[in-house]
């Protein structure tokens, strides 16, 4: 009885082991697959990338999306990136996307595993340093407008002069990031609000990861609120949750005059609109369409793609990559300041990244009237002259 | 009553016992599953197709199947001495860092490939290192080792996140998500076509049959027997527990520490703060279900490996969450678990 | 106390005569057989013995009737009707209570919460009640016991008291009483034995498993005699000591020899030694232990002889003084120094302190023998374990575990286990709750060693056993050496005396 249990078992298995190839990747024409770091309905970075998924799902006919959240070594222990790109592809993935920096090693090995597949790495520079095999591009949007924004809708507001900023680990692209809300910051308060440099504090506090990993990760909640408890009034956050928003709204319901910018996805200020002065998110949907299109129509390349926000409308969801959608709680005539600041800076008529700018330890980042090239401003080495916080590790 | 009869007996029992439990176990966990509102049929169902789907499905499961029993090997030589070696989380992370340091050493040295073999001794002595802490800690001053090895593992913790965020950080970036991810001829050359290490493999393999041998056929397995049984009466026989316990704890921690070394070489390619994947604590449980037998525990450690890997499947195709194996998995231990007691009780009167 | 006239027992629940009878009853543990078609009728109103030497299958019996263990085989009727049970709250709601060796209780609780402990399924527990009930039931069997005190206060007696009024307030009709004299003072032992009569009278059943056949004899009205698992006769009053004896031995054992042999050099040498432990520690003891001569430990547990043992075997170290071995000084040193010396120790708990439960009788012989080398020999400790078997009369295989070995066996398979030539034996109790056969065969087994001029000390709590085997007689009492005589210039009552603390 047990030998012939044992024998059905070996047949099923053997079943599977051949059926399963042929049985699975007909059908579909084009099947994509999406690797989030976070959970799908996070409200914030893997959201918009999901939904970013969806719009091209929408857009492009026959085009199916598979996708996997919560990608990362703390809620999936011992799943690695090659193994799940594996699994995408057996269930005929022709393009595979992975939407984390974190991502950046295993998506690569999983490019060279499958050198007939596509592979898109979102916010990564193997292609700039040549790292990355002939299958494998980057894509990403120029967020650095966005932040631009988001500190000078918080520098507008704050009474007290001192923004937090909630960055997540610290590398070029979250420098790049902190420095552009900080620049932004600085504009509105030196220039707009003619008030004195020195009564601008910007702190930057680092909580080591993309999001809360309890036991690794400072927590943000505790970082948030700290911000709120040394007098700091506005938060912008740089992490891929909502913490900051959340706690700004906990202390405005305690009677506090807070504000927060959250980031990342369109819808991250519901619920919490009186705390909320402006969210800085992606909007993946163009982005994917056009890569998905190239994948399609067989003339992918390995490319470096860093997308600009469509000035014309910030906020149209089918040509934009990067938006500001100023919140409720911004007063109008911060508003108005904010949208003249968005029509310079779109005209070209204004450049934040034009010096003189000097970097956190005084070094010459930008000479006087020095206007930074896309990689000076991609390679961000360091915070500036004026912003507290760490630039690198201790 | 002859040994014939006798041998089919005791078969027959044991092939009731396995499907008793094995029914258990399916209507346990298809309750649990309708309580939460999955399909039982097709959860079972993907998680198998995960698992066993492919050949490359098969050598990922393979790939979990690896450190697992590696630890749960090491597991055998402390639960035979009546150790519960909790630490063995921290080992695997210490034999993990002792790894990283030894080929962080070895990038762009001449002969990599030596320091590629030289990793795994580093990742047994730092684990073994890392138990005979714990040890020293029980018999020199008489901490329980479950104490002393949940104060390691955070220590372990905390070392490889100092580590991670402050010493070997990637030039210029501070994240948590670990270290500088190491060349390509620094990794354990896989098999090509269902990306497997046939070295993991094979020690693995080789771990198995020497822990077997050893506790079944040597002095010192029997004396490790002896002293978890009654380590009292154990003195009176000449042995000297704190000797043995020392042995065995530096055996657990040696092959926990190489499987640490193995997650390092050959699956994350470089330092992550959660480098041991809870495999420590899944190993205990393996060891307890397999009732501490080196066989059995081979393979109810590629069960839980399969599971590991096939319930990925669960959120890419019925979009459930797929912390539900970890559920799963529990409902498993305990029902396995009770079955086994009933059963004992049963047959005790 | 036999005098006193007792009052009739008036049960608190319906008095309910219950006639007993076992048919064929069967108990396997894997291969071996503990009880092997036994059948017997125990009559309502009487006390009836259950006699035997060690493992031959009383307390597997008992067991099976009060519900603990189930029967392999076999049925059981209780008035006529099969009666089918497997646990001893079952046993318990059709009447049969088992009063154990050690009393199931809660040692931190009250005499009286004990009492209600299982008593009682409602939340609010009337106290005053239970008291009355408590008083009544101990005054009526003759009993003190003092409500308020706690249990770990009370003697073994009295907490066996406290165990008998409480499984007859449950309701209990048929009691099972597992050598409820082990331990207890002859005082209580009078209370004991005229309280279980008086309950017969009632019309209650009580069934007696003793080894000790004086006691037996004067209680019981029928016994049955079990030997090797099965049944080996059965016996009515008026008894014959002598065929009660040939049931139980099969032929009646002879007393063991003391052969004068003049001691030699001491071997052992305790100088003012102290150290803390157990109940009073062991202060001051001087004495020492020579050549050829075996030396009985003598008083109550616990005064200090256990101490001295462990002393003597480096298990412990003493806080002061001097040990020497052989006529060097040893004390500080730890156990494995003294074995290598020759000392051997054998202490009471076997299955605790001597054993190991779970490796078989072949697996100890490896674990004395193999010493040396990585692999191990098994075909030579299986052939050593045979040997072993036969020659100490171990009824076991070489691969039964330990555990399934009783009492007497796995003394038996201890003193196997003992090393050819030791030059000195520690042994701590080492006849306890065997029969007199299992008794003098050990003897005539540790005399070879003392013709061998090794030096054997023994503790026991049998005052009798001490008399007959050792030549000199240590006795403590509360951590003290108070006498060390030769035993022909003393006698039983001046020993009782000086362990009693009296001089």
């Amino acid at each position: 009885m047990k030998k012939s249990l044992g024998l059905w078992i070996g047949l099923l298995c053997l079943c599977c082991l051949t059926s399963s190839a042929t049985a699975l990747s007909a059908e579909t024409p084009f099947t994509f697959g999406l690797l989030l770091v976070g959970p799908y309905n996070d409200r914030g970075y893997s959201q918009a990338h999901y939904d970013g998924g969806k719009y091209a799902e929408k857009m492009i006919p026959g085009v199916k999306m598979i996708y996997i959240d919560k990608v990362n070594p703390a809620d999936r222990p011992g799943v690695t990136i090659p193994q799940l790109v594996d699994d995408m592809v057996e269930k005929g993935a022709k393009l595979v996307i992975a939407n984390s920096d974190d991502m950046k090693d295993g998506i690569r090995e999983a490019a060279l595993l499958h050198p007939k597949i596509h592979f898109l790495h979102i916010s990564g520079d193997d292609v700039l340093t040549r790292k990355a095999p002939k299958n494998l591009s980057n894509l990403f949007g120029k967020m650095e407008y966005g932040k631009m924004m988001a500190g000078f809708a918080a520098a507008m507001t704050s009474k007290t002069g001192k923004i937090g900023y909630l960055g997540p680990l610290i590398n070029e692209e979250t420098r790049r990031l902190s420095v552009s809300c900080y620049l932004g910051a600085k504009y509105a308060w030196e220039t707009v609000l003619k008030r004195k440099p020195e009564d601008l504090k910007f702190q930057v506090t680092w909580i080591g990861f993309w999001f809360n990993i309890p036991g690794v990760t400072a927590d943000p909640t505790q970082v948030v609120q700290n911000f709120f408890n040394t007098g700091h009034d506005v938060v912008v956050s740089g992490i891929d949750t909502t913490e900051a928003i959340v706690v700004a709204r906990q202390k405005r319901q305690e009677g506090k005059e807070v504000w927060a910018l959250p980031y990342d996805y369109i819808g991250a200020c519901e619920g919490a609109s009186e705390a909320c002065l402006g969210i800085p998110y992606f909007n993946w949907g163009p982005g994917y369409v056009q890569r998905i299109k190239s994948s399609l129509a067989g003339n992918w390349k390995s490319e470096w793609i860093w997308l600009e926000p469509d000035w014309k409308n910030l906020n149209n969801p089918d040509t934009t990559t990067v938006g500001f959608q100023s919140g409720p709680a911004l007063s109008p005539a911060a508003k108005q300041s904010l949208d003249g600041f968005i029509a310079d800076i779109g005209s070209g008529k204004l450049n934040l990244f034009k010096g003189p700018l000097n970097y956190q330890d005084g070094a010459t980042y930008l000479k006087s009237g020095e206007i930074a090239t896309d990689q000076q401003i991609w390679y961000m080495k360091q915070l500036l002259e004026g912003m507290t916080g760490q630039s690198s590790t201790k | 009553m002859n040994i014939i009869s006798l041998t089919h007996k005791r078969l027959l029992t044991a092939v009731v016992d396995w499907s008793i439990t094995l029914i258990c176990i399916g209507a346990f966990t298809t309750l649990i599953l309708l309580a939460t509102g999955a399909p039982p049929v097709s959860t079972y169902y993907h998680i198998f197709m995960g698992a066993f789907g492919s050949w490359v499905k098969f050598g990922h499961s393979v790939k979990a199947w690896i450190p697992l029993t590696l630890c749960a090997c090491g597991l055998l030589y402390t639960f035979k001495i009546g150790l519960w070696n909790i630490g063995i989380e921290g080992q695997m992370i210490m034999g993990a860092v002792f790894a990283t340091g030894i080929l962080k050493w070895g990038v762009g040295s001449e002969n990599e490939i030596l320091f590629l073999w030289l990793s795994f001794p580093a990742g047994l002595v730092g684990g073994a290192l890392w138990a005979v802490v714990s040890g020293f800690l029980k018999t020199k001053c008489g901490v329980n080792e479950i104490f002393a090895g949940l104060g390691l593992n955070f220590m372990a913790q905390g070392l490889i996140l100092w580590l991670i965020f402050g010493h070997w950080k990637q030039p210029g970036i501070a994240s948590m998500s670990g270290t500088e991810t190491f060349p390509q001829t620094l990794w354990l050359p896989q098999a090509f076509a269902v990306n497997v290490p046939p070295t993991g493999i094979m020690l693995t393999i080789l771990a198995l049959c020497i822990t077997a041998y050893i506790l079944r056929f040597t002095r010192i397995g029997l004396n490790l027997t002896a002293i978890g049984n009654n380590a009292t009466a154990s003195v009176l026989f000449g042995l000297h527990p704190d000797r043995y316990m020392l042995l065995a704890m530096s055996l657990a921690g040696g092959l926990s520490g190489l499987a640490g070394c193995i997650q390092v070489v050959a699956v994350y390619h470089r330092l992550i703060p959660s480098i041991s994947s809870g495999y420590g604590y899944l190993a205990l449980l393996v060891v307890m279900l397999a009732g501490f037998r080196a066989g059995m525990t081979a393979i109810i450690s590629l069960f839980f490996a399969c599971l590991n890997v096939g319930s990925i499947q669960l959120p890419m195709v019925l979009q459930l969450d797929s912390s539900l194996s970890g559920v799963i998995q529990g409902a498993m231990v305990l029902v396995t678990l009770g079955v086994h007691a009933w059963r004992k009780r049963r047959a005790a009167s | 106390m036999a005098g006193k006239a007792l009052h009739p027992v008036t049960c608190p629940l319906s008095p309910y005569f219950m006639r007993i009878e076992l048919h064929d009853i069967h108990k396997y543990y894997g291969v071996s057989r503990a009880n092997y078609g036994i059948s017997l009728t125990i009559e309502p109103g009487t006390i009836h013995g259950i006699l035997g030497e060690n493992g031959a299958g009383k307390s597997t019996l008992m067991k099976i009737m009060a519900g603990i263990i189930r029967k392999s085989r076999g049925t059981i009727l209780i008035n006529g009707q099969p009666a089918d049970y497997c646990s001893p709250e079952q046993a318990m709601k059709l009447g049969l209570g088992m009063l154990y060796q050690d009393p199931l209780d809660f040692p931190s609780l009250t005499v009286l919460d004990n009492f209600i402990l299982g008593q009682t399924s409602t939340v609010r527990i009337r106290k005053q009640a239970f008291q009355c009930r408590l008083n009544r039931l101990s005054e009526q069997l003759g009993f003190s016991l003092n409500p308020d005190a706690p249990v770990k206060s009370l003697t073994i007696g009295e907490r066996q008291q406290l165990e008998l009024i409480r499984l007859l307030a449950i309701g209990v009709d048929v009691l099972i009483l597992d050598e409820p004299t082990t331990g207890i003072s002859d005082l209580q032992k009078d209370v004991l034995f005229n309280a279980l009569k008086a309950l017969a009278a009632e019309g209650k059943s009580v069934i007696l498993v003793s080894h000790k056949l004086e006691d037996v004899e004067n209680l019981c009205s029928r016994v049955t005699v079990l030997r090797h698992g099965m049944l080996s006769g059965n016996m009515t009053r008026p008894f014959s000591t002598e065929a009660l004896l040939k049931m139980i031995f099969g032929t009646p054992p002879l007393p063991p020899l003391l052969s004068p042999i003049p001691p030699g050099y001491p071997i052992l040498v305790m100088d003012t030694v102290s150290t803390i432990g157990g109940r009073c520690g062991l202060r001051n003891c001087s004495t020492q232990i020579r050549e050829g001569e075996i030396v009985g430990l003598a008083g109550l547990e616990g005064s200090g002889q256990e101490q001295f043992l462990r002393l003597a075997a480096g298990m412990k170290k003493p806080t002061q003084g001097a040990i020497m071995l052989n006529g060097i000084r040893i004390d500080g040193r730890n156990h494995y120094a003294f074995k290598d010396k020759g000392v051997v120790f054998m202490p009471t708990a076997r299955l605790e302190e001597g054993l190991i439960p779970g490796l078989s009788i072949a697996e100890h012989i490896a674990l004395q023998n193999n010493r040396k080398g990585f692999g191990l020999q098994w075909s030579e400790s299986l052939q050593k374990a045979e040997q072993q078997i036969n020659w100490f009369h171990i009824k076991g295989t070489p691969n039964s575990p330990v555990e399934t070995l009783s009492g007497g066996n796995q003394q038996r398979l201890l003193l196997s286990l003992l090393p050819e030539t030791p030059r000195l034996l520690l042994l701590e109790n080492p006849t306890r709750g065997l029969d007199v056969e299992s008794t003098h065969w050990i003897w005539e087994q540790l005399q070879r060693h003392r013709l061998r001029q090794a030096g054997i000390v023994f503790s026991s709590t049998e005052l009798d056993e001490i008399l007959m085997i050792a030549h000199r007689i240590l006795v403590f009492f509360d951590g003290r050496l108070t006498m060390d005589v030769d035993t022909k210039q003393t006698n039983i009552h001046e020993l009782g005396r000086a362990i009693a603390g009296k001089h």
